[in-house]
């Protein structure tokens, strides 16, 4: 009876894993396989097809400390990062507030304008946003008829107006999106918890506080890993709204790599590489600090 | 409430997948798979531009059906922007497999060093052909020729013009003859004049990257680069260059543009210029103003002493891929068309796609010497061709385009500064060539 037990779970377990396999090859092949691969170019440098070591091996990685535009790339993505990833997430969380309010009318409508911008193309909106912020462009047209201005002002050709761009459309792009997953965890918070606050006499800064947030705890984090590595990776708005200009003002460094590797025929693998692995460092020990921050298991 | 919020869930997430969806059908009708073709007398070309050189080399094929081999076919593969055509090299060099591209594939001059230095086996040269390379200016085959051995088939001209709108000089008090052969001190002086009585300035560029000092430094007749390493910093005529450039964006006699399609659409189109300075493929952006008509005119470029100036920007040649099976064939086609064989398919190539040969013997055709009504009936073709004999040979390099990236980079920031000194110049161009040999180490 034991043994025979045993050998229905050790078919099934064989099965399982059977199950798994094609899926473990995919990922092995096409994203861990790259990734060793990658990790090998980012010590290499020269010509794609014939490359060789660096001497020394870690150069690629030492040169990116006196890279005087990687450092400005990295000051501009810490800087859509400080800036923008708060805002979106607090706009956010108030609208997903809001838009969860029992008596609120046309939910629906309202819930489906703050998501929708998640649904057009990061490239077209980009588009849009740079037509929108020409120096002839729409919005310029709009505060001279105001009179708010009396020339144009060239938004997206002066460094601190063209980082402001960048972060109102990340924003715009963004906030709906994250939004979504707070309303999700706001509908898992169950009503009655709110009603016993309401005859404890909480008010409603205290609820926020000390029932939303704690029980919302793991969305909050999520969005944090999220936006953080997103921002971090951030590469369609500033090739497409600025292409990284003026002077380097608004390049990220996901547009930096880009530029070293397939931009401008330059063909710079190896150091793109170094780059990429450098990034990704970052985005692992921002996401570390981020779960320790958010960890529930007190 | 929930399945309101899974339904709108399902929609963008429906809306989302189906924009890459669009964008994946679209590049799956590009023909890329048809590069190699089985047949003995078809050849297969990379191209871009439909009203530029899709019409010359149309023009190529019919003459060589005509002339050499009437069954001859040219697969014309139209890509979207030359960047295309640049990437595809990229792509399949890099990968080591070269049987993606076509037989023949054209791109902008500058590039093919750089090429050539990365993936060295995957052209095919010139030699086997019997050509007449005098015929043809020094400076546009200087890009295509590697230690004497020639690998390109020039296809355009890109001789630098220097268009002034003669009816805001004349409102300002000054002619065309005022301006020809000038210095850029008086440039500056008649722009001021210009944008104070018109309001329109006398020169635009693209402030993303420009070849604005480039070809000022080469009417000079010197280069940003010696024995393959980047001077610039330390050449006097380039660090004045440099100051005049922010003095003129500052006085407002230059306007600079955010990017390509502020300088094209903006500046240019939007008719917010008394004057244009760049590669003669610019001219049908001028005329795409009609009511300028006539108002125009054609000349040399300024000179920091005096004395015309003559520059080149841009341009294209056909290059013989690595995967063409045919060599004789594609050889023999370049021969008797763009390499001189034959005058029809420079003829046909001006008038369908206004494409200027930088052939001398193509250039004294009747075709050449007709009046434009846009250039108040001047014969420019004919002048470009002449100019184009005129521009001298400077060094290039394979780092043309990163250097003019860092250049634009430093102007920029000289005009936020607003700083014209000659230490503030040297700062800045010593800075941008920092970059510059710090990407080219390697």
């Amino acid at each position: 009876m034991k043994t025979s037990r045993n050998s229905v779970n050790a078919k099934q377990r064989r099965w399982g894993w059977a199950f798994l396999i094609p899926a473990t090859v995919m990922i092995i092949v096409m994203s861990f396989y790259p990734m060793v691969q990658a990790l090998i170019t980012s010590f290499k440098k020269g010509p794609i097809l014939n490359m060789e070591m660096a001497d020394p091996w870690y150069n690629n990685y030492a040169r990116i400390l006196q890279d005087k535009i990687f450092i400005t790339a990295m000051k501009n993505t810490f800087l859509y990062l400080i800036i923008q990833v708060p805002i979106m997430l607090v706009l956010a969380m108030l609208l997903a507030q809001i838009l969860n309010n029992k008596d609120l009318r046309f939910k629906g409508l309202f819930r489906t304008m703050v998501f929708l911008p998640c649904a057009t193309s990061l490239v077209s909106y980009a588009l849009i946003f740079k037509s929108l912020f020409a120096t002839q462009g729409l919005i310029n047209s709009v505060l001279r008829s105001l009179h708010l201005i009396s020339d144009n002002i060239n938004w997206l050709g002066t460094a601190g107006t063209a980082k402001f761009v960048i972060i109102f459309a990340l924003i715009w792009r963004w906030t709906g999106y994250n939004m979504v997953f707070y309303l999700a965890g706001l509908q898992n918070i169950d009503y009655q918890v709110y009603e016993a606050a309401k005859i404890d006499g909480a008010s409603a800064w205290k609820t926020f506080w000390r029932i939303t947030v704690p029980l919302l705890k793991p969305v909050i984090v999520m969005t944090f890993i999220m936006s953080i590595n997103g921002t971090l990776q951030l590469f369609d708005e500033s090739v497409n709204l600025t292409n990284g200009g003026p002077a380097n003002a608004t390049i990220t460094m996901s547009h930096y790599i880009y530029n070293m590797s397939f931009g401008q025929g330059v063909g710079k693998f190896g150091y793109a590489s170094a780059m990429s692995f450098v990034v990704f460092i970052m985005v692992g020990i921002l996401a570390a600090i981020n779960l320790k921050v958010g960890d529930t298991r007190d | 409430m929930k399945r309101k919020l899974i339904a709108l869930l399902t929609a963008g997430v429906l809306a989302v997948s189906m924009i890459p969806a669009a964008v994946y059908a679209d590049e799956a009708e590009a023909p890329t798979a048809d590069v190699a073709s089985e047949d003995e007398n078809t050849l297969s070309v990379y191209a871009w531009d439909a009203n530029f050189n899709i019409p010359a080399l149309e023009a190529a094929e019919a003459d060589y059906q005509k002339n050499v081999n009437p069954d001859f076919k040219l697969n014309i593969i139209t890509q979207s922007g030359s960047s295309d055509v640049e990437n595809a090299v990229t792509l399949a060099a890099s990968a080591g497999d070269y049987s993606t591209l076509p037989d023949i594939v054209l791109f902008q001059d500058h590039y093919f060093q750089q090429f050539h230095l990365n993936y060295p086996d995957a052209w095919q040269d010139l030699s086997a052909a019997d050509i007449d390379w005098s015929d043809f200016g020094a400076e546009k085959l200087s890009y295509s020729t590697i230690d004497d051995v020639h690998y390109g088939a020039p296809v355009d001209n890109g001789t630098a013009i220097m268009a002034y709108r003669t009816d805001l000089l004349e409102e300002a008090g000054y002619s065309i003859d005022d301006m020809t052969g000038c210095t850029w001190d008086k440039f500056i002086e008649v722009g001021k004049a210009v944008y104070e009585k018109t309001g329109k300035y006398l020169l635009c560029m693209d402030g993303s990257g420009n070849d604005l000092p480039y070809m000022m430094l080469q009417a000079e007749g010197e280069s940003q680069f010696t024995d393959g390493a980047p001077t610039f910093a330390s050449n006097e005529k380039y660090n004045q260059i440099i100051a005049d450039i922010v003095t003129m964006i500052t006085e407002n006699v230059l306007y600079l543009g955010n990017d390509w399609s502020d300088y094209v659409d903006q500046a240019i189109v939007g008719d917010m210029v008394a004057g244009v300075l760049n590669g003669n493929w610019i001219i049908p952006s001028m005329e795409l103003v009609e009511e300028n008509t006539g108002k125009w005119a054609i000349t040399s470029l300024p000179t920091l002493e005096g004395g015309e100036g003559y520059a080149a920007n841009g341009g294209s040649s056909l290059y013989i891929t690595a995967n063409c099976t045919k060599p004789e064939l594609a050889v023999d086609f370049l021969a008797n068309t763009f390499l001189g064989g034959s005058t029809e398919t420079y003829d046909a190539a001006l008038k369908n796609g206004g494409v200027i040969t930088c052939s001398a013997k193509a250039g004294a055709s009747d075709v050449y010497q007709e009046g434009v009504d846009f250039f108040e009936g001047q014969a420019i073709y004919a002048d470009i061709v002449k100019m184009g004999a005129n521009v001298p040979v400077v060094e290039q390099s394979d780092y043309h385009y990163q250097c003019r990236q860092y250049v634009g980079t430093a102007i920029q920031n000289l005009v936020a500064a607003g700083d014209t000194s000659p230490e503030g110049v040297t700062a800045a161009l010593e800075d941008a060539q920092g970059q510059l040999e710090f990407e080219m180490e390697g």
